[in-house]
């Protein structure tokens, strides 16, 4: 079975003739411990998407099934729980908590987790331990990532679901931040799902999936993985 | 301007933040505009009764009375009204009342119901004894063995506070009134009766002139003049101690609101620097972009002013009339003055308002950068709080949002401290009021009967203290009392402030009453007049004595027979341990040790209604102000809220790590609301002195503190109760978009 089974997912916003389909059926599927990379253009439905897998929104039709659990139909707290159980984000503009230090960000999240990693193994991992007692607004773009995945791993997630996680970074830190997803990816097996409009990000996956108007355009598996140093950013 | 269609959109979508901040504006101006309504209408409707129904200036006895031709000389002489009045007290066991003759001149009375006196079978009572009991025309009263028709029912200026003896703390309409029979009935039954002189001096009279030849030519036994008449004078300071509350209120409660909303306006404000800086960056001057939030600003004042002055329509004939459970039953009109409605509208809108245009002109003022950042205000020093220390990351935050935002935790503790404040203020008149009830007899002394004799006496008294007790006045006519007491008196405190025992022998001690209404103190000479012959004494004050309750001086038996020039052994009081029923049967006036507390007992009923009103409205300021202040710290959080709630934390986890912090600002803001109603309680006091010449201790009892803790705890949580919902409704997907660090 799959790890990650969408089917006939649709999500609609506004009415009438003001409604617009985010997305309008979309089927697809994704094996344990993979990564994927969604790409598409801008308003496609990649971060809506994203945002019904990790449980921040609920499909008007469709199911989405994460490892074996139905996501459709859970009620808020129930989607609550699952967030806290399965999930990692990491989002584009970091989203860190600007009154908690670099540590208490990745913190607040292993308190909350029922078999968080060693927190210092995962600063160390990501190489921000020096920035501990830093806060966000004290960081780079590409460190201020790195704590968000830090973040997001700490709890030691099924699925780390990262949305334009380089979009604004410059291409060192892009790399940088890249090369830490492909190590959680590596050393803790977590299933990855990245969305992005870079295509050169797709090298990285062993999953591509192409979204155009809230549908899936095409879906290919590539041959072999690159890694973050070898792609062309 | 176009960006003036966000006025609807803003106030749409934040109504519970500017209902919250118009219901604050609204309660605490509600309380000044009641309080002052009560005051301005029972003031108008005393002044013209006085007016029309001819009230005394003074009221005096002789012992020669003064014949109808040397009345209209005096008159004629000193350019003034004076007016002979037959009185007789009756006891009829269940009731008793003083029986009057009609005036033509003084003190004239209105008839509330039925019709004046026609025939001898006929009466009249006071309307407040004839609602109390249910008594009206038709109905009939035995006076000395003959059932009288009651013609109707009446009020007079002399009496609109129905006090039996002007001693008296309380009114009394449960068994005591006043009566009216004919003139020729009158005699009949009393004879002349006791004869009192009512005067009313012009402004050409001589008061002092023809009070001298009075007491040379028919010897005054007595003289009361108006402003010491507590029948009287209560219309004038209940009018008083109620525009006084409504000062005070006005003073401290809707300004501590003003700056409460001022402070939230001006956060909001704060949250908005992100748009103004773009708009400033857009190109929009200053000055557009102050009137545009300040627009915003206006609503409360101008919406919660409008309301509270509607509802003040409404409200004022009711809670007015709590204000007149003391009086007989007058029916003054409570209005609100088209000007102070407009006061209430116009000045906490403009106050909204320029707080507003500050608050912008000072984000304007930062670099635009910032503001487009919005780090305006966010300095990050705070932030560093306990950042080193191995804690949980709860525990940081809430230190951090409690520390770290020193601005909203003020807010927020000034909610609480405001919503104490009102309900221990409550708490505390209640208490105070109590307490007089409580203490007042202890510090009289230990006796339990005072009897008060019409008449001098000479002799002793068998199982009593007698007592001599004279009236006497200063220079400006303000009456206090000369005790002459046995200088071994074991029934009167004779303890001094300084807890020695007063040497009565060594001269005049002062009661701590007299002392704040006389201005006069230990080592101070004193000069004060006799009433009647208005012979002027000079006497050092040699001590005081704690009694806040009765204005006197006291000294020994000797002393004061040399002071007044009748015999050392002469009394017209006796105090006893025991009942005496030969004195009881002899007083004119009985005082007992529950004599305070039945009086303060029944002030307190009469005040129930204000004080329940006061209570309630404190309980919804307090939750009205912290719903609005710590809805703008949800407001303020709802990033981080939402952030949370993606990282898959429940609602009640991130409600318990937003807001338990504000918990830790319970006890301090109910600690110092409590500390500020007893340091309003106690100014309120302080200016009681004067109105009510009573000295009513400040009090605060432990269970009315431990209420007030409650009360605020629970206004607190239905206020946390009401702004969960923000927490559940945050949106997660919004806040994606949001942060941008």
């Amino acid at each position: 079975m799959a790890f990650i089974e969408i089917q006939g997912a649709k999500k609609q916003y506004g009415e009438g003739e003001a409604a617009i389909y985010a997305l309008n059926g979309i089927d697809f599927s994704l094996e344990k411990g993979k990564v994927c990379v969604i790409l598409g253009p801008s308003g496609s439905g990649k971060s809506t998407l994203l945002n019904m897998i990790g449980g921040l929104d609920s499909l008007d039709s469709g199911s989405i099934r994460v490892d074996g659990e139905q996501v459709t139909g859970l009620t808020k707290k129930e989607l609550t729980a699952y967030r806290k159980k399965n999930i990692g984000f990491v989002f584009q503009f970091y989203n860190l908590i600007p009154d908690l230090t670099v540590e208490e960000n990745v913190q607040v999240v292993a308190e909350i987790a029922a078999n968080p990693l060693d927190t210092e193994e995962i600063l160390k991992a990501l190489d921000i331990e020096k920035y501990r007692y830093r806060f966000p607004r004290e960081l780079s773009g590409g460190q201020q990532q790195r704590v968000a995945i830090a973040r997001a791993m700490v709890k030691n997630p099924k699925l780390l679901l990262c949305d334009e996680l380089t979009g604004a970074l410059d291409t060192k830190s892009s790399r940088s931040v890249l090369r830490f997803v492909e190590k959680v990816n590596r050393e803790y097996g977590t299933t990855t799902v990245i969305i992005t409009h870079n295509e050169a990000i797709a090298d990285l996956a062993d999953t591509v999936v192409r979204i155009k108007d809230g549908s899936v355009a095409s879906v290919k598996d590539n041959e072999s993985r690159r890694s973050a140093d070898e792609i062309e950013l | 301007m176009k960006l003036n269609r966000r006025y609807r959109r803003n106030i749409r979508s934040n109504i519970p933040f500017y209902a919250s901040v118009t219901v604050l504006t609204m309660l605490t101006l509600l309380m000044f505009y009641l309080f002052y309504v009560a005051g301005t209408g029972i003031r108008a409707y005393g002044e013209d009764f006085f007016d029309t129904y001819r009230c005394e200036d003074a009221t005096f006895s002789v012992y020669s009375e003064i014949p109808e031709g040397a009345v209209a000389e005096l008159e004629r002489k000193y350019s003034l009204t004076l007016e002979k009045e037959h009185t007789a007290s009756a006891d009829e066991g269940s009731y008793h009342m003083r029986v009057f003759t009609p005036n033509h001149k003084v003190d004239l009375y209105e008839i509330q119901d039925g019709h004046d006196l026609v025939d001898g079978g006929e009466i009249l009572i006071s309307a407040g004894y004839a609602e109390e009991h249910k008594i009206g025309e038709g109905d009939t009263i035995r006076l000395k063995g003959r059932d009288y028709k009651v013609a109707g029912t009446f009020l007079r200026p002399d009496y609109l506070y129905l006090v039996e003896n002007v001693s008296d703390d309380y009114k009394n309409v449960s068994d005591f009134f006043l009566a009216y029979l004919t003139p020729a009935e009158f005699e009949r039954v009393f004879g002349a009766g006791t004869i009192n002189y009512k005067v009313i001096y012009s402004d050409q009279s001589d008061e002092k002139e023809f009070r001298q030849e009075v007491n040379e030519t028919y010897y005054v036994s007595g003289y009361l003049n108006a402003d010491n008449n507590k029948r009287i004078t209560f219309v004038y300071e209940q009018a008083d101690m109620f525009l006084m509350s409504s000062w005070i209120e006005l003073v401290v409660f809707p300004l501590l609101t003003v700056a409460l909303v001022c402070i939230l306006l001006g956060r909001r404000i704060r949250a908005e620097q992100k748009l103004i800086g773009t708009l400033s960056a857009l190109g929009y001057e200053q000055g557009k972009l102050m009137r545009h939030y300040s627009l915003f600003a206006v609503i409360p004042g101008l919406v919660g002013g409008t309301l509270t002055a509607v509802a003040s329509l409404a409200l004022a004939k009711p809670f007015g009339a709590i204000g007149l459970a003391d009086y007989e039953p007058m029916k003054p009109e409570f209005r609100l003055p088209i000007w102070v409605a407009l006061a209430g509208i116009i000045i906490p809108t403009a106050i909204y308002y320029v707080a507003s245009m500050l608050r912008v002109r000072a984000l304007l003022q930062a670099d635009t950068v910032a503001l487009l950042a919005g780090a305006v205000g966010n300095d990050g020093k705070s932030r560093r709080i306990l950042a080193k220390k191995k804690l949980p990351v709860k525990r940081k935050l809430a230190v951090r949002q409690l520390i770290g935002n020193p601005g909203r935790s003020i807010v927020i503790f000034f909610g609480i401290c405001l919503g104490a404040m009102l309900v221990a203020f409550a708490f505390s008149f209640l208490d105070s009021v109590e307490a007089v009830g409580e203490k007042a007899h202890d510090e009289f002394g230990s006796f339990s009967y005072e009897y008060i004799l019409g008449t001098l006496r000479q002799g002793e008294v068998t199982d009593g203290e007698t007592v001599l007790a004279m009236q006497y006045e200063d220079t400006k006519s303000r009456r206090f009392s000369i005790l002459g007491m046995d200088a071994d008196s074991r029934l009167w405190n004779l303890t001094t402030t300084s807890g020695d025992r007063a040497d009565l022998d060594s001269g005049f001690y002062i009661s701590t009453l007299c002392e704040a209404i006389f201005d006069v103190h230990e080592g101070d000479t004193f000069t004060f007049r006799n009433i009647a012959t208005l012979e002027e004494h000079k006497v050092t004050i040699r001590g005081v004595i704690k009694n806040g309750y009765e204005s006197y001086l006291v000294a020994s038996k000797e002393l004061v027979a040399e002071l007044s020039g009748l015999p050392v052994d002469c009394y017209n009081a006796v105090l006893s341990k025991t009942a005496l029923p030969d004195m009881e049967a002899e007083a004119t006036e009985m005082i007992t040790d529950s004599t305070y507390r039945t009086q303060m007992e029944n002030m307190k009923e009469s005040m129930a209604g204000v004080i329940d009103a006061l209570m309630v409205i404190g309980v919804i300021v307090c939750v009205a102000a912290l719903y609005a202040t710590i809805n703008t710290l949800i407001s303020e959080n709802a990033y981080t809220i939402s952030m949370l709630k993606v990282l898959g934390m429940e609602n009640g986890r991130i409600n318990s790590m937003m807001i338990s912090s504000n918990h830790l600002l319970l006890i301090p803001g109910i600690v110092a609301g409590i500390a500020a109603a007893y340091g309003i309680m106690a100014w309120y006091c302080a200016e009681f002195v004067e109105v009510e010449n009573i000295m009513i201790p400040a009090t605060l009892k432990p269970i009315s503190i431990v209420l007030t803790a409650l009360f605020t705890v629970v206004a607190y949580v239905i206020s946390l109760l009401l702004v969960r919902g923000r927490v559940n409704r945050a949106d997660m997907v919004d806040a994606l978009k949001d942060g941008r660090e």
